[in-house]
């Protein structure tokens, strides 16, 4: 990474304001926070606290008056919004004519909330004096609001106990709106920076500027910053929300991805094993990312959890600017002469935003998954996906002619090797004009798409935000007549450097140019694109070659006049917004699950697809850390994820890309990319044995789809992950909180833990309860106990993968050429008896894989249930289906069946030749083969042709 | 085939299926199934072979991932099934296996199986027509346009055989021409050096005799001589190189003028910006630097050969000086001409005024030079002798190198040597030059570039799909030409190129592709490709037949 590219704390004005009033803050026991609610402006409402928060700003009294509202709503969040009155009111003024809005950015909601606003009509006002107002609210009113008037603060409580406080520290700053006087001499430059100000209002005028947070601070930054040689003019001044959020007695906090490092996060305030710089969440396109480092990425979620035993809390801090987390963690000790006994950690975390409001929900849990349901009420589910696009994608920058693109398709036949889509980068374009192709080397992309959907396959084509400016080329022409391109901060189009050269961005905030970018995906107009194409979104940070940090200048001007600054980490939502709404529909008539890839995401990305973590290297480092990167998305509510199997940069030696591929069939987002200086390897290339080690994984993560699309379903219905780290599956063992190198995937029990070391030839997986677990390959009993590792082997031929006892999941066992050309294919059941040796049970969706009839109840859902005594397996609907007229996919689903169903743990008193199976009033018998336990192996039971339908309810007795 | 044997069964196996009311797993006969069992779309068989005509065993294979499997040969999924695949009969066509895990997946594989019988099942409502009437006859008319193109082909190719073997011919006969003519070079050789040795030694001693001769400035001259030819050569040998170096510069810097034209300045790649940046400084610097006064001219004047007119006259010193003291009188031949008649007239009066006073004596001798005329022109003749010998002997080694060379079944490409095939791709002419180099030819004017120099004739297995236009590599053993070290490229390494042969009835550079930076791949057609089929006695007989 060219570090030197990006900013440290201390070179971001406000970041390194509100830094040095915390060491301020800190370093002055007597400092008392100057922000206090003016007590008879508290009105209690419908659920919403509404009042007026006095902010002192100097030594004569002088107050900004900040609207404050609290509300409480129905799902038990709270939300704390608060507002700049002046701003809010537009009586400021802006400097050099700035066209910018003047209020705070105020539709971040828009963009990421769709739902879970209605406001809790049982909240109640429990205690109210001059002082303080104390809300109870939730489920059966165990949440507490506990809002002190002066200094201003909040404590939320569950069950009387507080767990996460606002200001307790006093950090809260909201940089009010100030005219510049600039006192002589002029404010001295930034260090090494060619800072312009031109600005030169009254020069003479000498009166002291108020002090702003606290006396003596440093007012060199309130006005234009410049970095890497671009300046920024700040209108509007200096405008940040910070706010200190504590989380009392947790340990671990994960979350605000995406960041390398740990998946429960550091300290960042320096001191052995932490960091010394903030989390930062500034989307950019960082070339060459780093590993251990909380320097920010691509995308960016600020929903933050703070997890103990027994208990998850967390925030998610809607804001869209460039935003700086402060983690520090104390222990402290309810009685001082204990000494250790019964201390314990508490976490505080500091937000500083660049501007915009302070908008801050609070979730009480108390567990992990209550905390991503609420969330996700809030900011929305992953979406259903395509079914082809839980299989393996094959990319490269880049398959460089149609020609190359269909040799690929057949040698991926030859070696029998699986694959859903293969991919194209830039360089199908003609001269990076989207929408068009190069004439010579994809002279026929009908053909290559034709011969792609032969065998069922998918194409994914990318498209980017910056449109080449150039004459002749319509896309750009009607951009610009029609106005839909970003502004730069003089009101004109803006042009930056991209891919293309000289370009212009599409501004996806505007309604009407999403609308035309619509138009620009139809089959008629996006010629050589067919039912089979699918696209990708890069750049979308956005990323600008020339800007500051490779990103738009921070005053130029979106849609409404926003500044960018205020929207920035939206930005690749929204593209991706326009993206997806447009593969909806390409022609009349249709509707489709859209599938777009993006780099750069926001809360609320996981409605519109994938995302992967961007450029890695191929090198077993970046591979050990893709692992917490994908679970940290998965626990922050876009689980839809992975990295690029291989490494982006650099030529990855056979063993690692075989275990790349191992780990990457565990990924959500299973892609392999490649740079285009590096040698091609696709699997086929890699030799033996790695290409048929390689293929194994690649069979295994197929014959496995319809767990993983069942994981989806969850996804979609619950926002659950889609693989999960041991502390989201088992809150209450502390031993598994840090672990983040294993993780189940969706309910199948399936405990996967990837090699990512080279030469590693075992690997220690934890084991965090006392269920029995079973090898997936093997069907061996590891030797367990819970809380303790246990040894396996891993030689490259193997994949570390359990299987929990008590679950039942379904695969597709026969290899094909694509998920599409499984469709129709029986199932196997996989029953792992749990340790009583009686019970398991497990899940399976299955819909049409493309359409949205599934919204319609065309689908299928059962739930497989061994029963208590080990007598029966037995499907029924896990929902109440009977309604649902079956269309045309739900009859060919009726030559669907269950094949076989492997009992895996199988009692003794199964050994016997025949089972009966009863289905849709029918009764007849099959095979049963009973293998007794053997060398560390347990006793498995096959049931063969079972026959059942798997739409239908049926049982299989063993009794 | 008959109508009873279960639907995927191949010929060679339908007598394991020929009983009708059980089945015995072909490589498990403890396990008998009953025949309902057979294609029952549920695998029973621990080698899939109750599934001959359904994908059911599919996952038997060493791909899939590993589950204990009572009863097959490895105990677990990962074995070896009985069967070699789904046999389509294709009536009208030609019968063919196909891989069990094509079968009922939804899609006719016609090109494999044009019966349509793979798909049996109707999943979701696939229904494949037989098309093996029209498919077949398609075929047929294309195996024979290609036998006859084939035959078209060899017959070219026996052309070019006996086109090389003549070349081979002439270059053996100039061996041995060259080889008479060497011989007879030696005998000459030496006879001349005989002769030289008694001509000079006659000479040296009358030299011997001449008082005063070779005495050490003699020789000192004779070296001196020698040492400004020696310098002369190298002079001129680095001039040439400075002119190449020139040419390079100049290349490098038209290179990089057009880099900093035509890059992206803002692509945050920091090696492209510090070379631009580096460039503008060097840019800059030339401009203010004062050319170095070093003129051709005057280069050109000390290259021209020493002689009365120009630089040194060595004939002044060889010829008629031969004292130790001579150099006093001849010291203004050292001089530049421009001062030579001053330094003269001084030189002379001092001379004469030296005699006078009886200082030195009146010049000892005059003429007598060092070697005679004799010596030299038999000296010469021994040198003419000698270097035509090396050259002749050289031109024998690169003959006989030549002959030695792999030229490839029947020296064939020797018939191509020499000559070049292009072709049109995008924005570029890729031209392959047998035997010679591989390169690409910017139609944008931004120069040819080297993709590389032949190294040597490989094989390699080609797999691949037939075309219908027949232009392409097809399946089997082809030749493939090496071509490496090509020029650098931009942060990579050298290019390199491998031209593969296909049988054609001419050469043509049917495909070029690049998979990934900077490795080429050339598709060429050629009948020196080509097997030869027919006529018989043609072929590698072409030696004999001369």
């Amino acid at each position: 990474v060219k570090e030197h590219d990006f900013k440290k704390c201390d070179q971001a004005g406000f970041c390194k304001r509100n830094r040095a009033f915390a060491d301020h803050v800190v370093a002055n026991t007597a400092w008392e926070s100057p922000y206090n609610i003016l007590a008879d402006s508290a009105s209690f409402k419908d659920g919403q606290l509404q009042a007026t928060i006095l902010k002192t700003v100097n030594d004569a009294g002088e107050t900004v008056r900040l609207p404050i509202t609290v509300s409480f709503l129905e799902s038990g969040t709270a939300r704390v919004t608060v507002d700049e009155e002046k701003r809010q009111k537009g009586e400021i003024e802006l400097r050099g004519d700035s066209k910018a809005r003047k209020q705070r950015y105020n539709e971040a909601e828009q963009w990421v909330i769709v739902g879970g606003l209605t406001l809790d009509k049982e909240a109640k006002v429990d205690y109210q004096d001059d002082t303080q107002i104390t809300v109870q609210y939730g489920p059966e009113s165990k949440f507490e609001a506990s809002i002190k008037f002066a200094p201003f603060s909040i404590d939320f409580k569950r069950d009387g106990d507080t767990h996460i406080k606002l200001n307790d520290k006093g950090l809260l700053n909201m940089e009010h709106w100030r005219p510049r006087i600039d006192a002589s001499p002029a404010p001295e430059k930034q260090e090494g920076e060619d800072n312009s100000s031109s600005e030169t209002e009254s020069a003479e005028t000498t009166a002291a500027q108020v002090p702003e947070a606290y006396p003596g601070e440093d007012q060199n930054t309130w006005w234009e910053e410049s970095f890497g040689g671009n300046t920024d003019s700040k209108p509007r001044g200096p405008e940040s929300v910070a706010l200190d959020i504590s989380f009392v007695g947790y340990d671990h906090i994960y979350g605000i991805p995406s960041h390398t490092g740990p998946l429960s996060l550091r300290q960042t305030r320096g001191g052995e094993g932490n960091f010394q710089e903030p989390y930062r969440m500034y989307n950019a396109d960082v070339f060459e990312y780093i590993l251990d480092s909380p320097m920010t990425l691509y995308g960016s979620i600020p929903f933050l959890q703070a997890h103990r035993k027994d208990s998850s809390v967390g925030i998610f801090w809607l804001n869209a600017a460039e935003t700086w987390v402060d983690i520090t963690k104390e222990k402290e000790s309810k009685n001082p002469l204990a000494l250790g006994i019964g201390s314990k950690t508490s976490t505080s975390t500091h937000w500083i935003s660049e501007a915009g409001l302070l908008d801050v929900f609070v979730f009480l849990g108390p567990t992990p998954q209550d905390l991503i349901r609420k969330y996700s009420e809030l900011t929305g589910t992953t979406a259903m996906p395509q079914e082809f696009s839980l299989g393996y994608h094959q990319c490269r920058w880049n398959y460089v002619s149609d020609e190359d693109v269909k040799d690929v398709d057949r040698k991926m036949d030859k070696f029998n090797i699986p694959y859903d889509v293969i991919w194209l980068d830039i360089e199908y374009t003609d001269d990076k004009k989207y929408f068009t192709w190069d004439g010579h080397s994809f002279a026929d992309p009908i053909g290559m798409g034709k011969q792609l959907e032969s065998h069922g396959r998918q194409l994914v084509a990318i498209i980017d935000p910056h449109i080449k400016n150039v004459d002749g080329y319509k896309v750009s022409e009607e951009l610009k007549s029609q106005k839909f391109a970003v502004n730069n901060k003089d009101g004109e189009i803006f042009e930056g450097w991209c891919w293309p050269g000289s370009s212009h961005w599409v501004d996806a905030f505007n309604a009407a140019a999403r609308k035309w970018w619509a138009t620009l995906f139809k089959y008629a107009r996006f010629e050589g694109s067919m039912r089979n194409t699918w696209i990708w979104n890069d750049m979308n940070e956005p990323s600008v070659f020339n800007g500051p940090e490779t990103t738009m200048p921070k005053d130029n001007l979106h849609y409404g006049n926003w500044e960018h600054r205020d929207i920035h980490n939206l930005n690749g939502l929204t593209f991706h917004n326009a993206t997806f709404e447009a593969l909806k529909s390409r022609e009349a008539g249709e509707f489709r699950r859209p599938f777009v890839l993006t780099r750069s995401f926001f809360a609320g990305s996981q409605r519109l697809g994938a995302m992967w973590t961007g450029d890695n290297q191929a090198a077993w480092d970046h591979l050990e850390g893709s692992i917490p990167m994908v679970l940290s998305q998965n626990i922050a509510g876009f689980p839809f994820s992975g990295a690029d199997v291989g490494g982006f940069f650099g030529n990855p030696e056979k063993e690692l890309l075989t275990r790349w591929y191992q780990a990457g069939a565990f990924y959500p987002f299973f892609r392999a990319h490649a740079h285009i200086d590096s040698r091609r390897r696709e699997p086929y290339l890699a030799g033996e044995p790695y290409t048929t080690i390689i293929a194994a994984a690649l069979r295994l993560r197929y014959s496995l789809l319809p767990s993983w699309y069942t994981a989806f379903r969850q996804a979609y219905l619950t926002n659950e992950p889609v693989i999960k780290p041991m502390f989201y599956t088992h809150p209450n063992e502390e031993a598994g909180f840090a672990i983040d190198d294993q993780f189940f995937v969706g309910n199948t029990g399936l405990l996967a833990k990837p090699v990512t070391q080279k030469d590693k030839e075992t690997v220690d997986i934890w084991i965090p309860d006392n269920e029995v677990y079973y090898d997936y390959f093997t069907y061996d009993i590891i030797p367990s106990n819970k809380g303790k590792t246990v040894t396996l082997d891993a030689p490259l031929s193997k994949i570390p993968l359990l299987m929990q006892g008590g679950h039942i999941f379904a695969r597709r066992d026969r290899p094909r050429r694509s998920s599409t050309l499984m469709k129709w294919d029986d199932y196997t059941l996989v029953v792992t008896v749990g340790k009583d040796g009686k019970t398991a049970e497990g899940d399976l969706y299955v819909d049409d894989g493309d359409s949205y009839e599934f919204e319609k109840g065309q689908y299928i859902y059962r739930k497989f249930i061994l029963d208590g005594d080990a007598k029966t397996i037995s499907s029924v609907d896990g929902e109440d289906r009977k309604k649902v007229k079956e269309g045309d996919w739900m009859k060919k689903m009726h030559q669907v069946t269950v094949d076989k169903i492997i009992i895996v743990g199988a009692p003794a008193s199964w050994d016997k030749q025949e089972v009966t199976v009863e289905s849709e009033g029918e009764t007849w018998t099959a095979t049963l083969e009973y293998t007794p336990a053997g060398k560390g192996r347990a006793a498995f039971a096959v049931v063969k042709k079972v026959g059942a339908r798997i739409g239908a309810d049926w049982k299989v007795s063993f009794a | 085939a008959t109508e009873s044997v279960p639907r995927g069964v191949g010929p060679e196996f339908a007598k394991f299926y020929a009983n009708k009311e059980t089945f015995t797993c072909i490589s498990n006969p403890s396990i008998v199934l009953k025949s309902s069992q057979v294609n029952d779309n549920s695998c029973d068989c621990p080698d899939g072979s109750d599934e001959p005509g359904t994908s059911a065993c599919s996952h038997l294979d060493p791909l899939s991932p590993e589950q204990p499997l009572p009863g097959s040969v490895t105990g677990t999924t990962n074995t070896t099934r009985a069967l070699p695949g789904f046999w389509c009969e294709n009536k009208g066509h030609i019968g063919a296996y196909i891989p069990f895990m094509y079968v009922n997946d939804g899609v006719c594989d016609h090109e494999l199986c044009c019966d349509g019988t793979d798909e049996a099942l109707h999943v979701g409502g696939t229904k494949c027509e037989n098309r093996c009437a029209s498919i077949g006859k398609e075929y047929r008319r294309l195996q024979e346009e290609r036998r006859q193109s084939k035959e078209r082909s060899a017959k070219q190719r026996r052309t070019l055989v006996k086109e090389a073997s003549e070349l081979r011919r002439r270059v053996e006969s100039k061996v041995a021409s060259l080889k008479e003519e060497i011989a007879n070079l030696e005998v000459q050789k030496a006879e001349l050096q005989k002769k030289y040795d008694e001509v000079e030694r006659a000479e040296r001693g009358k030299v011997v005799k001449a008082p005063g001769e070779g005495g050490k400035l003699g020789v000192l001259v004779g070296l001196a001589k020698k040492r400004v030819d020696e310098l002369r050569d190298t002079l001129d040998k680095v001039l040439d190189q400075r002119d190449d170096l020139q040419d390079r510069v100049d290349q490098l810097e038209d290179i990089l003028s057009k880099l900093k034209e035509e890059y992206n300045p803002n692509f945050n790649d920091e090696g492209v910006k510090a070379a631009v940046q580096g460039y503008e400084n060097y840019a800059a610097g030339k401009s203010t630097e004062k050319k170095s006064e070093v003129v051709d001219a005057d280069v050109l004047e000390v290259l021209k050969e020493d002689g009365p007119d120009s630089g040194i006259n060595w004939a002044e010193f060889q010829e008629e000086e031969s004292s130790d003291a001579d150099i006093v009188y001849n010291l203004e031949a050292y001089l530049p001409p421009s001062v030579r008649p001053f330094i003269h007239s001084k030189i002379s009066s001092l001379k004469v005024w030296l005699i006078e006073n009886g200082v030195l004596a009146d010049n000892p001798t005059t003429g007598g030079p060092t070697e005679s005329k004799l010596v030299k022109a038999a000296r010469d003749a021994l040198e003419a002798a000698r270097a035509e010998h090396t050259t002749k002997t050289s031109q024998l080694a690169d003959e006989e190198r030549d002959l030695a060379k792999d030229y490839g079944p029947d020296d064939i490409f020797r018939a191509l040597k020499g000559q070049c095939v292009s072709a049109d791709v995008g924005e570029y002419e890729y031209e392959l030059c047998w035997f010679d180099r591989t390169t690409q030819k910017s139609k944008k004017g931004h120069g040819n570039t080297n993709m590389g120099n032949f190294e040597r004739i490989t094989t390699e297995i080609a797999d691949e799909e037939d075309r219908v236009d027949g232009k392409g590599l097809g399946k089997g053993p082809r030749m493939v030409l090496r071509f490496e070290n090509g020029q650098g490229c931009w942060n990579g390494p050298q290019r390199r190129t491998d031209v593969w042969l296909a049988c054609a009835e001419k050469d043509e550079l049917w495909r070029v592709s690049e998979s990934e930076k900077c490795v080429y791949r050339m598709e060429v057609g050629t009948p020196a490709a080509c097997e030869d089929v027919g006529e018989p006695g043609a072929g590698t007989k072409g030696h004999d037949e001369l």
